[in-house]
């Protein structure tokens, strides 16, 4: 495998290992909003203080946890700055939800949990195809910078091997290479993506 | 009325909100296998009385009593767009523990009983108003509720559709024996297909006038239910 493919595959599954668990992350909160008032109150706290932390923060102290040569700064990175992007996205829904969707689940007596799954997760769907496009593109504009921090391999290793090297043809080929994977990425991807899972709004 | 096939009975209720009285002492009584109209004036409560009637709303004053299960199709059909009509009206009897095969049985039961079963496999939002109404309806239906309670079930649909819904209705308290409470403003219809009339007055609503359709000659029956409504109109209170 060249050298080109293997970093961009890298920093392509660091950053897609991060977004899946942010993703994740800001469902099961999203459940646990629905449960009570308190929790209510406890998630939309801690989606407060995850979009007040900078990136900057979150980048030295995994790599002072785990090491410069440790995979999982930027997957951690990744997960941080994609999680309260989708959570402030489920947020809004489950508070914008209809009233009247409770009314019919209760009609039709649905289980809370199936509620959530069921009912109200795919309600979100078009809002959260959108906020997961954003979340990704962060999510891979932000794992390279902590590559560059402290990471063996990947886009942002790369940049900062060339910087420390004064090569600048090497800094503007990869951060060229960059520019195109998220245009890729976004237009060739999650662009369709973002569409199919808002037909039904489009078409309703 | 008195009777031990009374299925629904509600006994002076009364409901206000935010300090401005609804329902001020409603009683009504229906019998199984009857189809049974509310109408009344806009703002008349209406819908209040209706979710109350199944439960989603608890009365200031009153009581009901159903014998049976009740159950309320929503004005606006409240469909999920995601999914198919066949999904959408076997949603209440996928957590039931209910085999597969029954499950795919009782949504072909319903939706040819609406006459809708071509459109089972299509999605809300590609089928007409009337078909995604009578969806709704066979949402409902699936679930073998003794008292069936629709608010207006007949809005926004054309002449045809309005008619053959309503006969859709009345063959399900007929055949089915099921209760029918509908509250809608279509009163040609309505008065065709419903036994009796409950007339709400203008807020704070009672009853006004209950109508025995069954007693009255077919061509009679939008007259006299006009002639109710009109003493309504003359008795409105000034602003």
């Amino acid at each position: 495998m060249s050298r080109v493919a293997y970093n961009t595959l890298v920093t392509l599954a660091r950053s897609f290992a991060g977004f899946t668990i942010g993703f994740a992350v800001a469902v099961g909160l999203g459940l646990l909003y629905t449960v009570s008032e308190t929790t209510r109150g406890l998630v939309k706290a801690l989606n407060t203080i995850l979009q007040s932390i900078s990136v900057l923060i979150w980048i030295v102290v995994f790599v002072m946890l785990f090491g410069v040569l440790s995979p999982l700064p930027p997957v951690l990175v990744a997960a941080s700055v994609s999680l309260p992007i989708v959570l402030s996205s489920v947020v809004s829904g489950l508070e914008s939800s209809s009233k009247r969707l409770a009314e019919l689940a209760a009609v039709l007596e649905v289980p809370r949990s199936r509620y959530f799954l069921d009912f109200l997760l795919p309600s979100l769907a078009p809002s959260l195809a959108g906020a997961s496009r954003a979340a990704l593109g962060v999510a891979l504009r932000i794992s390279v910078v902590a590559e560059a921090f402290g990471a063996s391999g990947g886009i942002g290793f790369m940049i900062s091997n060339y910087y420390s090297l004064a090569e600048p043809e090497g800094v503007f080929g990869w951060g060229m290479l960059l520019v195109a994977l998220m245009i890729a990425l976004d237009k060739g991807v999650l662009e369709h993506l973002e569409v199919k899972a808002s037909r039904w709004r489009v078409e309703t | 009325m008195e009777g031990g096939d009374i299925t629904l009975k509600a006994r002076g209720i009364w409901k206000s909100f935010n300090g401005l009285t609804v329902l001020a002492g409603v009683s009504l009584s229906v019998r199984r296998g009857e189809v049974v109209a509310i109408v009344g004036p806009n703002g008349s409560g209406k819908t209040t009385l209706l979710r109350i009637l199944a439960g989603l709303e608890a009365p200031d004053e009153g009581e009901v009593e159903a014998r049976g299960v009740v159950k309320i199709v929503f004005q606006d059909n409240l469909l999920l767009p995601w999914k198919r009509l066949r999904e959408n009206i076997a949603l209440g009897l996928l957590y039931r523990r209910i085999p597969r095969r029954e499950i795919a049985r009782r949504v072909e039961w319903a939706a040819r009983l609406l006459n809708f079963v071509e459109h089972l496999d299509k999605y809300p939002w590609e089928v007409s108003g009337g078909t995604a109404r009578k969806a709704a309806i066979a949402r409902v239906l699936v679930l073998d509720p003794d008292i069936l309670l629709l608010d207006e079930p007949l809005a926004g649909l054309d002449v045809a559709t309005r008619r053959s819904l309503m006969e859709s209705l009345y063959n399900v308290a007929k055949r089915e024996g099921k209760t029918v409470v509908v509250v809608d403003h279509n009163f040609e219809v309505v008065s065709e297909y419903s036994d009796r009339v409950y007339v709400l007055s203008h807020p704070p609503a009672r009853i006004e006038a209950v109508i025995d359709l069954k007693s009255i000659p077919k061509s009679e029956r939008l007259p006299a239910l006009y002639r109710s409504l009109s003493s309504i109109a003359s008795s409105r209170p000034q602003d």
